[in-house]
């Protein structure tokens, strides 16, 4: 397994939003979910992962709430809020901007 | 929406801190489960699945202190954890809190008293509409900085005015007011039209008086205060155009002012600036424009917006310049001075002032030091259990916000004691404040105080707990841990602060002495000086006959009677009338004397202030006579003219002369019967105790007076309590006229007392907060001494075991303590060198470098050094070696 990428600062927030974006999950759940998506590309660090999610949960954009798993244990689940999706849009579009530009910047040379 | 979630979980995570602890670690455990399981699923044994799923999670404890973090409430909750611990280490430590709280109780509550009497009268603007405007006028020359004018310049430099608005002039004019009730006098001033404008007041009801009203006839108005017109007229509504009895003569009321009226202060006859008037009546302009020797009005002018006093001097120096053209002989070396009211009324007190806020000042950076090195050696001691913390996981940020919580709630605590002893301590302030201080009234702790002293308190929590926290969060954690802080492995740079800390402390409390030393021997001194007069068993009031029932020439009969009944009453042994008495503001001075068979030196003229005394007012005073005789019954109206002279006088106009029996005139071309002949020289008296030298001075006697004697001060001297006396002199003067009030009535001995007031006012405080300084210092020592006794325990043990006697680890410790004292009074010399220039003008006739000072005082902070040491040095010496060996 190669070393993970390091996360670009604020992008972690985005991957958690957009996560969840689909249905509430539990903190394992989400990091799973991002390393699969990623072809385990992204490793998510508990101790990045726990502090991100309870400050969403502060900043209002997701929210928590315990529920049972499909095995019958108790998890604390997050979801998006409404605030949380209007963010995540916000952020999708910033994201793709800054993608964008940066994908101009690289494919310069070729063209 | 979104923000009421945020709101409702902040209050969550406060209010229910162990239910949101336990859900984080719910939700972290599950998360450790959830990886083990996994592992399990890949085929790990049990208990290698659990140890990989933990070794992936990484530090549990950091991960849960971030979380804490990113829920923000976090510093709420750390800093009432934070304050908790601090109360508890401060409240099991009883004797090392009480010793910080207090010192810093004492100097932030002096702090604060001083501040408050600092801001009531140097930072509070004067109580008149842009007062910044304001300024006095006055006449200069070689021989007097600040003189009054004569009242015809005050008209040429009105009638010429450009840079002034309005220019206006005022003297004193106490009145005695009948009528309903005992006669009574009050404060009064004669004031020119536009007075009241000038200071930007008007009056509460009615006017103030018209240019009209300066003309001789015209001027039988009055404006009243509020005070008395409340006190006396009952808050009359109906008082306009009442007719008042002022001096047995009916004046018409024609304005009150309002409640909070403040007369700007003056010095002539001076009265405080305050609400100290409550009679104002019109000034006559009378006599010749060309006899301008008599100086006596002092002019206050509101200036133009945007001119400055030296513009607006330079302008009147212009109108005397023109004046001089049309009348040649006048204004003769005068040259006009223009200074701003508010340096006027506060700048005699401001430099005491500045020194006061300085010396309590150097307190506040003692106590501080002080704190300091107290915390600091505490510091040392807990630096195990510092350690102990950051390996448990403490951060270094976290234990520096710890350790400047505990420093802050100190210097909180100390702040709230101190706002109380600040609180007290201006009441005692004020109570002590010299009765003529300027703006006494407008001191009290207030809002800017408080401020002041919260401010002083941050400054002083941050600045000494900064020092150890930081100290202590970069002392090596595996070293502090191994010999938790024990032996004699103390830093070396924690050492090296904490003697500078006590150098320091020691320096600035040998300034504070110094300064305290100097105002002492400046005070004995003041207090040694010969008066010239003998205030004891001697009782003053003040006497004023109505212009209305008393003829000029009845007066003069009036006070030689009073005298000769006075004089005959048992218990006195003289009795003296007279224009004025000593210390209680100078004379009336007149300029131009012609003295036979002298010329003035170019641009000057001869000079003296003027008075008139009763053939027993010198013995009744205790002025000694030097030359010649004293006044007589013979000194009559029919008499040649006579004259007595103090030795100044005698000493400038004849020098290695005998000045008795030489003649003097106000004409400058007398005829025979305009002399007037010296008679006697009497000894000196300052205008002030601390005057450097006595002005020229001469007396008429009473019934030869050519000035106005309708208000005299009465003196008479008795055998012992002067006090005693005031129902003799009462009736003396009602036998001739039980309609006279008797004003003013106090022993001489207050009046002495209170010219010398301010002095001792500084003294007193000074010493105070020297006094202070020394004990703080000593505390200091003794705090840095018996620490480093307690951390030597082992190498004075190991040092007695091989053979050293008790004496020598005493003076070791001594030498150690008295080495850091030496070093201190050392610095401490040569900032008191440096520094006490700022007391120059408040010192009298004592050396900034005075040499006793210079020498006592190091002897002094040595010896209190030696004593600090000296407790804890015989500790030392009790040391059981097999017991400090042992214990190591």
């Amino acid at each position: 397994m190669g070393k993970p990428a390091d996360l670009l600062q604020g992008t972690l927030d985005l991957l958690i939003l957009r996560t969840l974006a689909l249905e509430p999950k539990h903190g394992w759940a989400i990091a799973k979910r991002i390393e699969q998506a990623s072809e385990d590309a992204l490793q998510i660090t508990q101790g990045a992962l726990y502090p991100a999610l309870h400050r969403l949960e502060q900043q209002g954009w997701i929210r928590a709430a315990w529920r049972k798993t499909e095995t019958g244990r108790d998890a604390k689940f997050y979801e998006l809020t409404r605030a949380g999706r209007t963010q995540l849009r916000k952020e999708l579009a910033q994201w793709e901007r800054l993608s964008n530009a940066v994908g101009l910047v690289i494919r310069m040379e070729e063209g | 929406m979104r923000l009421w979630n945020i709101l409702r979980l902040r209050l969550r995570t406060l209010a229910r801190r162990e239910r949101v602890e336990e859900e984080l670690d719910r939700e972290l455990r599950f998360h450790l489960e959830q990886q083990a399981e996994e592992n399990l699923v890949r085929g790990m044994p049990p208990g290698e699945a659990r140890r990989a799923a933990l070794r992936k999670f990484g530090g549990y404890t950091q991960i849960q202190e971030e979380c804490r973090d990113m829920r923000r409430t976090n510093y709420i909750e750390n800093f009432w954890r934070d304050l908790r611990y601090a109360a508890r280490m401060l409240g099991g430590n009883p004797g090392f809190t009480a010793i910080i709280v207090l010192t810093l109780a004492l100097s932030i509550g002096a702090n604060s008293a001083i501040f408050s009497v600092i801001d009531g009268v140097l930072l509070r603007p004067l109580p008149y509409p842009h007062a910044n405007q304001l300024a006095r006028v006055f006449f200069h020359s070689s021989t007097y900085a600040k003189f009054p004018l004569n009242p015809f310049d005050f008209r040429d430099f009105r009638e010429r005015l450009t840079s002034f608005e309005s220019l206006a002039g005022y003297t004193r004019g106490d009145r005695q007011l009948s009528g309903s009730g005992r006669p009574e006098r009050f404060l009064g001033f004669q004031i020119t039209a536009g007075f009241f404008h000038t200071l930007g007041l008007d009056p509460a009801r009615g006017r103030e008086f018209t240019r009209n009203e300066e003309t001789e006839g015209n001027g039988r108005s009055v404006i009243l205060s509020d005070r008395l017109w409340r006190s006396r007229f009952a808050a009359d509504p109906t008082i306009l155009g009442r007719k008042i009895t002022l001096d047995a003569e009916p004046y018409t009321v024609v304005g009150v002012m309002p409640p909070g009226t403040q007369h700007p202060g003056n010095e002539y006859h001076g009265v405080a600036q305050g609400e100290t008037v409550d009679v104002w009546t019109p000034f006559t302009l009378r006599g010749d424009p060309n006899q301008r020797g008599s100086h006596y009005l002092e002019v206050i002018g509101r200036m133009k917006p945007g001119v400055a006093a030296p513009q607006a001097q330079a302008e009147l120096n212009a109108v005397i310049a023109q004046v001089r053209r049309l009348h040649p002989d006048a204004l003769e070396g005068w040259s006009a001075l223009v200074f701003p009211l508010y340096q006027e009324i506060v700048g005699p007190s401001e430099r005491l002032l500045l020194v006061l806020l300085g010396a309590v000042g150097l307190v506040l950076l003692i106590a501080c030091a002080n704190a300091a090195n107290l915390l600091l050696a505490r510091a040392t001691v807990r630096r195990r259990e510092i350690a102990v913390r950051a390996a448990l996981g403490a951060g270094r940020s976290r234990l520096v916000r710890q350790m400047l919580t505990e420093s802050l709630l100190i210097a909180g605590i100390g702040a709230l004691l101190g706002l109380a002893i600040a609180a007290a301590g201006v009441r005692v302030l004020v109570a002590l404040l010299p009765a003529d201080f300027p703006r006494a009234a407008a001191i009290h702790v207030n809002a800017a105080v408080f401020a002041f002293t919260a401010l002083i308190a941050l400054a002083t929590g941050l600045l000494f707990g900064l020092a150890p926290a930081l100290q202590a969060v970069r002392a090596d954690l595996q070293d502090s841990l191994r010999d938790g802080g024990r032996g004699s492995t103390s830093g070396g740079t924690q050492l090296r602060l904490r003697n500078a800390l006590l150098v320091g402390e020691v320096s600035l409390a040998c300034i504070l002495l110094i300064g305290a030393g100097l105002m002492l021997r400046s005070f004995v001194n003041l207090l040694r000086t010969d008066p010239g007069f003998r205030p004891d068993h001697l009782l003053t009031a003040t006497v004023a006959l109505p212009d209305k029932t008393y003829k000029p020439v009845e007066m003069l009969h009036f006070w030689t009677r009073l005298s000769a009944n006075l004089n005959s009453v048992a218990g006195i042994r003289a009795a003296g009338i007279g224009t004025d008495l000593p210390w209680t503001g100078w004379d009336d001075n007149i300029g131009g004397l012609t003295i036979e068979g002298k010329k003035p030196p170019a641009h000057q003229e001869f000079h003296a202030r003027y008075h008139v005394a009763s053939p027993d007012y010198f013995r009744a005073m205790g002025i000694p006579l030097v030359r010649g005789r004293f006044f007589t019954d013979a000194d009559t109206m029919k008499a040649p003219l006579a004259m007595m002279i103090n030795q100044a006088m005698a000493r400038r106009y004849w020098p290695g002369e005998d000045a008795v029996g030489k003649r003097i005139t106000f004409e400058d071309h007398p005829k025979e019967t305009d002399w007037m002949t010296i008679v006697g020289v009497v000894g000196d008296v300052k205008d002030r105790p601390e005057s450097p030298e006595a002005q020229n001075s001469m007396w008429w006697p009473v019934e030869q007076s050519p000035v106005y004697v309708g208000q005299m001060s009465v003196a008479v001297r008795g055998n012992s309590d002067a006090a005693a006396l005031t129902g003799d002199l009462r009736a003396a003067v009602h036998q001739l006229d039980p309609t006279l009030a008797v004003a003013d009535v106090r022993p001489m001995n207050d009046i002495a007392d209170a010219n010398v007031s301010t002095p001792r006012f500084a003294l007193f405080l000074v010493a105070l907060f020297a006094g202070l300084a020394l004990t703080l210092a000593a505390i200091g020592i003794y705090g840095v001494i018996s620490y480093s006794v307690n951390q030597r325990t082992h190498e004075f043990g190991l040092r007695m075991a091989l053979g050293a006697d008790s004496g020598d680890v005493l003076r070791l410790v001594l030498r150690q303590g008295v080495r850091l004292a030496l070093l201190g009074v050392a610095l401490g010399l040569v900032g008191a060198l440096a520094l006490a220039r700022v007391l120059w003008n408040l010192l009298y006739r004592v050396s900034v470098a005075d040499p006793a000072t210079f020498l006592t005082v190091p002897l002094v902070a040595i010896a209190v050094a030696l004593l600090a040491c000296y407790l804890p040095a015989r500790r030392a010496t009790s040391v059981d070696p097999a017991h400090a060996l042992r214990a190591e």
